[in-house]
């Protein structure tokens, strides 16, 4: 458990930026449901939103690993649509 | 292979398997993608073709929302509520009219009393009071929601009550779909001609046949409320949580995994993946739990 906590805090301090714009992004996207919450349509959108700026992210942040291929983006890519399927499966 | 291989080979990164566990390559990814579509097109299907008497996927029912109150009461040692027909037709036409007049308040905008809408259905009371809801997606939450805001379940567990009644309506509210719950509850005037129904009745509410408006109300079969048998939005959320929470434990497993083998591979972040997708199923619970209550109930009382 202590390799585990010790790998993310060296990958985290690795690419502080990236995974700090990640953090502040997930958190705004909690702030933005809570605020729209009342409406299904905004939901949706606002989670969307967020699918669509994880895949820019992924492939930003290996870009800067330089360690970017065609795997890596699709991962990303078929993660950030199964988020995107089910939000409307809930919330629209 | 033996089984144990087979296991480790699907959960744990191996030369086998190119260091990233086939549960998460990208083959696997791809067929929950298409799982996902097809969900996605089955459930939207299946809610045209069976959910058009309530336009929302909502989990609210008449039935549930009278037991978790009557509940509440146990625990406080109070008599349970009687289902009352009459409240509940006070409460229907009060859900009507915040519909049609665009409002969500206890009181309508021309000065319109929860106590009119009873006193129009027949019920002369003695006690009668108000608990609104809207925009909840399962009858608890509904209740919990109630419970938690003072003058809510002061109604909820007033001593006096003796009958209930319920309106659970969907429509257009202030240019949004959503659904409206009412809640009307009463104590009947001493030597009123109107009797409440007998406690006997309250397990099995009936309804009489509410004439049909625009609006999409609870089914009503053969003169009793239609409960759904499958709820269709608990199976939906129940699957998605199950969905992502195993994702999020194959990310997590393969993130253990490869920090211990100490891995260099070509492949996406799980640690990313693992906020992202929690993330995702935060707003799940924050979604599912949301509704809205008005800041206070009505009530009144005989002078």
């Amino acid at each position: 458990m202590q390799l585990l906590l010790n790998h993310i805090k060296s990958e985290v301090r690795l690419h502080l930026f990236d995974y700090l714009v990640l953090i502040i992004a997930s958190g705004l996207f909690l702030v933005l449901l809570q605020i729209v919450v009342y409406s299904r349509f905004y939901v949706f959108l606002i989670t969307l939103g967020y699918s669509i700026f994880y895949i820019i992210w992924g492939t930003y942040h290996h870009t800067r690993k330089c360690d970017l291929h065609l795997k890596n983006v699709l991962e990303y890519i078929i993660i950030g649509f199964i988020v995107i399927l089910f939000s409307v499966i809930i919330f629209y | 292979m033996a089984i144990k291989d087979r296991i480790a080979h699907f959960f744990v990164p191996k030369e086998s398997n190119n260091y990233r566990a086939k549960s998460i390559s990208l083959d696997f990814l791809g067929v929950y993608l298409l799982i996902a579509f097809c969900l996605t097109f089955v459930v939207k299907n299946g809610s045209v073709q069976f959910n058009h008497v309530l336009g929302l996927a909502t989990d609210i029912s008449i039935q549930k929302l009278i037991q978790l109150t009557n509940n509440q009461r146990q625990k406080y040692n109070l008599s349970s509520l009687n289902y009352n027909d009459k409240l509940s037709q006070a409460a229907q036409k009060k859900a009507e009219d915040m519909f049609a007049k665009n409002y969500w308040a206890h009181y309508g905008p021309n000065g319109i009393a929860p106590w009119n809408f009873i006193m129009d259905s027949g019920y002369q009371y003695e006690y009668a009071g108000e608990n609104l809801a809207k925009n909840f997606l399962f009858s608890q939450g509904v209740v919990d929601a109630w419970m938690d805001s003072p003058t809510h379940r002061a109604n909820v567990l007033r001593k006096e009550y003796s009958d209930v009644g319920f309106a659970v309506v969907n429509g257009v509210l202030n240019g949004e779909e959503t659904t409206l719950v009412v809640q009307m509850f009463g104590k009947p005037m001493a030597n009123s001609s109107l009797l409440p129904i007998k406690t006997a009745q309250a397990a099995n509410p009936v309804l009489h046949q509410i004439p049909q408006t625009n609006l999409k109300t609870q089914s009503i079969v053969n003169n009793n409320v239609m409960t759904p048998q499958l709820s269709s939005t608990q199976l939906k959320v129940d699957f998605s949580l199950i969905f992502f929470g195993l994702l999020i434990v194959l990310f997590g497993l393969d993130l253990y995994f490869a920090s211990r083998m100490h891995v260099i591979r070509v492949s996406g972040k799980s640690l990313a993946h693992l906020f992202f997708l929690g993330a995702f199923i935060f707003g799940i619970m924050l979604f599912i739990s949301h509704g809205n209550i008005p800041d206070y109930a009505a009530f009144i009382k005989p002078h």
